[in-house]
């Protein structure tokens, strides 16, 4: 037997090997520069000067104050702020697209591809042009509101532009499609007989829906709600553009410490500070699913 | 100037290339603001000189110094706002090009030797200048003189007006208002303008750098904006104005620097020198309507130009502007006061 084996063992390691390679380089490496720089002092002119340097992350948790480095609550407001925006955007895509998933998913095979298709979509043209499109929609003027005049409701014409409700309108709209999949492919397994048998044993439709429904889609909630929250929590375009800048958000402060502040140890502190935020989050979301249906955690 | 076009540059870093001249004879890679130089001065270049010209292009004076500290190498020629000439010359980037004794040179305004590192033009050639001002809808607000009149509109009309998303110009305009140096390394100062700022923001529609469009078409009635818009205002002089505050402006002025580690460094000096002609720089400035540093150059200008005092300003003007420096670790104070301004 022994000898069988082990030419498979190599082959394995063989076909790994490109994805564990591209993750050590591309993502361990930079993360590891990112890391070792947040503990860094600024160097004047961008960059890093090479002295230990532990205050970067004092400034946004108040730890370690001293007179080096003032601690500064408007940090831990901005990631509140930006965590709260992304849990609505997040929760906006699921509402949207849970009963759309039904839908398609009950379509013929044709139709249903199209919808697929038409979903991937947007993919297909540049994210800031998109945005940009959606400040001509928005603004005053825009087309929203000479549709609304049209039809004789100028009256209810909102004005969003540069609203905290236009940064997500806009964070929907660029990350629907990331919660729209996921969602798609835990309904499409969903086997219509379980809903039949459950109706037949006796359950409402409503008793069916939260003890057969949801359980069996619940990877499918997980998965699109993690991966609409991560980029909606460090996302920079929309609200600099949709929001008018006003509400500034960690992605754009981050922005700030690598460009204009030429901050880089400071900017290198807050991304890893959001990236602790979001491995609590995942591990608090995985952690309760796990007790909600043991049979993710299998 | 940081403010120069960002969506143009994030979309497309346009390469262009003039195959009728590309030739064996060389290449020309300038990396410059985003719609900062008119395309037929590349075109006459690479035609006159047979050298194939490349640009690339940045949304802001820090991108720009990134991505050359970052080690790209294959540009000649930069174009930097006069503190990061300043800032380039301190990092030994900049090559020595003694273009201080070129032929062209004496067509050059002495007083665009802004640089505090480079007095006499021995690295560097001034390039263009402009102000940064109000850019309002002459159909929604009739006449705008000040930087009083803008915010007094805006507290009437709030939500119509916007500002830069600009760290220093936006609370540049604070310290004007409080008749200070927009260099001010004062905590204090920089406080107070910082209030002063804040004491608005309910009435400021945004902070951007994407107005045009909407001045344009009135769905922002006012915008700070810089002296670009004029290029939209003589299209449209019945609907579109712009105007330096009586109270004071900032003023930003780009340098033609050759890096160190240019690899084409005698066409980077032949195009200082074709830039130092009179006839070329002002094709730039009809294209880019913005100030020209070519005394030569001006009395070649078309009169709408030239006597148009927003583009060419009077002197009693012009002492009114100011310019920013580099502030080196004092940075930080206007770091702090920006990102609370935007959080608060």
């Amino acid at each position: 037997m022994r000898p069988a084996r082990r030419p498979v063992r190599w082959r394995l390691v063989g076909l790994l090997a490109p994805a564990t390679l591209l993750l050590a380089g591309l993502f361990l490496v930079p993360l590891g520069i990112m890391a070792t720089y947040s503990f860094l002092s600024p160097g004047l002119y961008g960059g890093v000067e090479w002295e230990f340097y532990p205050f970067n992350y004092g400034r946004v948790l108040g730890a370690p104050l001293g007179d080096v480095e003032e601690f500064d609550p408007v940090y831990a407001a901005i990631l509140l702020r930006s965590l709260r925006l992304a849990t609505i955007t997040a929760a906006v895509c699921l509402v949207v697209c849970y009963p759309a998933a039904f839908w398609v998913s009950r379509l013929p095979a044709p139709r249903k591809n199209l919808f697929l298709f038409l979903v991937t979509l947007p993919f297909f043209a540049n994210l800031i042009i998109r945005v940009y499109a959606w400040m001509l929609i928005l603004r005053p003027t825009g087309f929203l509101n000479t549709a609304l005049d049209t039809l004789g409701l100028a009256a209810f014409a909102p004005d969003l532009m540069f609203t905290e409700a236009a940064v997500i309108i806009g964070l929907v709209y660029v990350l629907l499609p990331f919660m729209f999949l996921p969602l798609y492919a835990a309904v499409e397994k969903l086997d219509p007989a379980l809903l039949q048998a459950s109706a037949d044993l006796g359950a409402t439709p409503w008793r069916t829906f939260v003890r057969v429904v949801l359980p069996l889609t619940a990877p499918g909630i997980l998965g699109g709600c993690v991966i609409v929250f991560i980029p909606a929590f460090g996302n920079f375009v929309v609200p600099a553009l949709l929001g008018g800048a006003k509400v500034m958000l960690v992605g754009n402060t981050i922005e700030q410490q690598f460009l204009a502040a030429r901050n880089w140890p400071f900017g290198a502190a807050l991304a890893m500070l959001v990236l602790a935020s979001i491995l609590v989050f995942m591990l608090a979301v995985a952690l309760r699913a796990g007790r909600a249906n043991p049979s993710v955690r299998s | 100037m940081s403010f120069r076009v960002r969506l143009s540059s994030a979309l497309a870093v346009i390469a262009l290339t003039l195959p009728a001249a590309a030739s064996a004879e060389g290449k020309l890679a300038l990396y410059n603001w985003g719609d900062y130089i008119n395309p037929e001065i590349l075109d006459r270049f690479g035609k006159e000189f047979g050298v194939k010209v490349t640009l690339d292009t940045y949304a802001s004076n820090e991108e720009m110094l990134a991505k050359i500290q970052a080690g790209a190498t294959g540009y000649d020629i930069v174009f930097p706002s006069v503190h990061m000439h300043d800032i380039l010359a301190k990092l030994g980037l900049l090559e020595k090009t003694d273009a201080n004794r070129m032929p062209g040179f004496a067509n050059i305004d002495p007083a665009a030797l802004r640089a505090k590192s480079d007095p006499k033009g021995e690295y560097c050639l001034p390039y263009a200048w402009g102000t940064v001002g109000i850019f309002y809808n002459k159909k929604k607000i009739p006449q705008l003189k000040s930087w009083k009149d803008f915010f007094d509109y805006a507290a009437k009309n709030p939500k119509k007006v916007a500002m830069l998303d600009d760290m220093r110009e936006t609370l540049g305009v604070g310290l004007i208002l409080n008749g200070k140096s927009v260099n001010s390394r004062d905590p204090k100062e920089v406080k107070s303008a910082q209030e002063m700022i804040l004491k608005h923001k309910a009435n400021i529609g945004a902070f951007t750098y994407e107005v045009v469009p909407l001045v344009q078409s009135g769905d922002l009635h006012a915008a700070h904006y810089f002296v670009g818009a004029m290029m939209y205002v003589l299209e449209k002089p019945d609907t579109l104005a712009y105007v330096i505050p009586e109270e004071g402006a900032t003023m930003y002025q780009e340098d033609i620097c050759v890096l160190k580690s240019a690899p084409n460094k005698a066409n980077a000096l032949k195009f200082l020198q074709f830039m130092m002609r009179p006839e070329i720089s002002v094709l730039n400035t009809i294209q880019q309507k913005n100030g020209s540093v070519n005394i030569k150059a001006l009395d070649l200008l078309p009169p709408e130009i030239k006597s148009n005092t927003n583009i060419n300003p009077p002197p009693a003007v012009r002492a009114k502007l100011q310019i920013f420096e580099d502030l080196g670790k004092d940075l930080k104070t206007y770091d702090r006061a920006w990102t609370k301004v935007k959080t608060n």
